[in-house]
């Protein structure tokens, strides 16, 4: 048994060698434009992982995680240029400029609050009301960023300046973005591995079991909800100082579309499995697809997002517990087919 | 001051009846099946642009509707049977599948018409005046239609057998299994009705407002508004708050304008979240 898991840990941590090995090394073969779109998607991949703590982790469907993401990200955008507050809310318009790393932070505790407060009203309910609150609260936010449009820029958003970017250099850029994510991950794969991570699985197998042995579900609810939006929070701000720009696709459905995709593919509550959901769909929302849409005839209503949206049904109708789920279940059927005597 | 008066009576009467069509069909088969569909609004939605395609081609508007109506009840059956009725105890994953739908027809309809609303043909022409206040005929017979439909569902539900298996299957699955009511086939039919129920509602508030692919997420906010203050699955809470929810709407719109509706119903959602969970006719679950 020991030695079973001493083998895993040892696959997974070759796995995880390779991994940062390729990406580490991946600016000096990639052409620019590449490399931007790469470190965009190390961000991409924090959104997925942190929706599947309180998703796969905790069970409970989150269907507005890009509120949080959004915002992280206006939190940090406005941080940088606080003249947007002018003739509204005076008294932020003379805030100092925040250096980045403070403006990231800010972005992941104001939306970790923000999931603490709507954690607090529909968390303590059982049944449906959190799925029902959270996919409503993107929509609003939506509305709001035209509705006050002259502090959040509307449609087109607004920009911080190249000056406020992660770096100036796409490469160091692209490295920034893959430590960002590399924290990240690590902070949350303890905690999801850790005693908390245990009572958060606890409560999602069984709500009541876990209820009368002791532990407090309401409150591993929230505190899971809480992490989940700070990373969320955190992802967005830094989206926000790795492309300059901001605007209210950070908020918009399509983007919570391809988190919920990714994670799904990859199958819920494995944290490896939405990593490498989060990779293959974001490469191939950039790459593929956008090769594959001249060859569909004009005709037909069809565009990235149908094609997306295609997959996610027929992935959850065929295979809810994921791919990756699916190839591991697999593989280990044949490994214990081969060797029968091992248990 | 008094036509104000006159017309937020009148309107918020003809909202809140269309919203109580497209809430009860959205309570239905959540208290049924305990489906939450997310894809609620594309059946409101679809119906209206197959209704306006029809028609524009030729076909007599209420034959048009007829069609149309009857349509989104297959196509929701075809959605159930072949989507939904798989992964029913996976409630994770009806919840992204039905969301996924929804956002795939809204996409597809995007494509084909464009962002922009277009008008339901009149099945009715006229303008009735109260006072000042000038009243269309369309909102009239949205109101009477939703009425008459919202008393049958009523009437359908307590007094057919067809109904009692329903109510029967939403109080107690596994009872009704017991005494050998084909839950399967109840679901089926509570599917198809929950879906005549919005594209009824969507024939009737694009005739008074207008079609556009944003108005099936709409519809969906409203639904969620009006079921949580109603209470979950009681079709009862669902009727009586459309109403409530509709006067709001209507008020807010009045004096704040209409890009405030969908702050309004969160707000609401939320002070019932906070003060009275059960909403007021849910039972505790």
């Amino acid at each position: 048994m020991r030695a079973e898991m001493l083998k895993t840990d040892f696959k997974k941590l070759i796995l995880g060698i390779v991994f940062l090995v390729v990406f580490a090394a991946a600016p000096a073969f990639l052409p620019e434009a590449y490399v931007y779109l790469v470190g965009m998607m190390f961000l991409f991949l924090i959104l997925v992982i942190s929706w599947d703590v309180i998703v796969g982790y905790t069970g409970q469907v989150n269907l507005g995680h890009t509120v949080f993401v959004g915002l992280g990200a206006y939190t940090a955008a406005l941080m940088q240029v606080p003249s947007r507050f002018e003739g509204s809310v005076d008294f932020l318009a003379g805030m100092p400029q925040a250096p980045i790393p403070v403006s990231i932070l800010a972005g992941g505790i104001v939306a970790g609050f923000f999931g603490l407060a709507i954690g607090i009203i529909t968390l303590r309910l059982k049944g449906f009301y959190f799925s029902l609150v959270t996919a409503i609260l993107p929509l609003v936010f939506l509305k709001s960023v035209f509705v006050f449009s002259d502090i959040f820029g509307g449609e087109e958003g607004f920009s911080i300046g190249l000056e406020r970017s992660l770096a100036g250099d796409v490469t160091l850029r692209y490295y920034y973005a893959f430590v960002i994510f590399l924290i990240s991950f690590v902070i949350i794969y303890f905690i999801v591995n850790s005693r908390i991570g245990l009572r958060f699985r606890a409560v999602r197998d069984d709500e009541d079991l876990a209820e009368s042995i002791g532990v407090n579900v309401v409150r591993y609810k929230i505190l899971s909800f809480v992490i989940s939006s700070f990373f969320a929070g955190i992802g967005g701000a830094a989206i926000v100082h790795y492309r300059i720009t901001i605007g209210p696709d950070l908020y918009d459905i399509p983007l919570m579309l391809l988190i919920i995709l990714s994670a799904v593919i990859g199958g819920l509550g494995t944290l490896y499995g939405p990593l490498f959901g989060g990779i293959v769909i974001y490469l191939m929302k950039s790459w593929w697809l956008r090769s594959l849409l001249p060859s569909i005839p004009e005709w037909l209503p069809i565009n990235d997002d149908v094609i997306l949206y295609a997959i996610l049904i027929a992935v959850g109708v065929l295979a809810p517990e994921g791919i990756w789920g699916r190839v591991r279940e697999m593989l280990r059927e044949r490994a214990e087919a081969e060797s029968p005597q091992s248990t | 001051m008094i036509d104000i008066a006159v017309r937020i009576i009148v309107y918020g009467a003809v909202v809140g009846g269309i919203w109580a069509l497209v809430a009860s069909g959205f309570s239905l088969i959540f208290g049924v099946a305990r489906i939450l569909n997310f894809a609620h609004g594309i059946f409101f939605i679809l119906a209206a642009y197959l209704g306006i395609v029809l028609a524009k081609s030729g076909v007599n508007p209420y034959l048009a509707t007829l069609i149309s109506i009857l349509f989104v009840g297959g196509f929701a059956v075809a959605i159930y049977t072949g989507l939904l009725a798989r992964i029913k105890e996976h409630e994770v994953m009806v919840i992204i599948v039905t969301l996924a739908i929804a956002l795939l027809v809204e996409q597809i309809l995007i494509i084909i018409f464009g962002e922009h609303g277009i008008s339901y043909p009149a099945l009715i022409s006229g303008v009735l005046r109260i006072g000042k206040t000038p009243i269309t005929y369309k909102r009239i017979l949205a109101f009477v239609v939703a009425v008459v439909v919202l008393a049958l569902l009523e009437l359908f539900i307590h007094k057919t057998r067809t109904g009692k298996m329903i109510m029967a299957s939403s109080q107690n699955y596994e009872g009704a299994l017991l005494v050998g009511i084909n839950v399967d086939r109840i679901f089926i039919i509570t599917m198809f009705l929950s879906a005549v129920l919005a594209g009824i509602g969507g024939v009737l508030y694009t005739q008074v407002f207008a079609a556009s692919p944003a108005a099936s997420l709409k519809a969906l906010i409203f639904a969620f508004a009006i079921v949580i203050l109603g209470g979950l699955g009681s079709i009862k809470g669902s009727i009586v708050a459309a109403f409530i929810i509709g006067y709001i709407i209507t008020i807010t719109n009045q004096f704040l304008g209409a890009q405030w509706a969908e702050f309004a119903a969160l707000l609401v959602i939320i002070a019932i979240l906070v003060f009275k969970p059960t909403g007021l006719f849910g039972v505790e679950e």
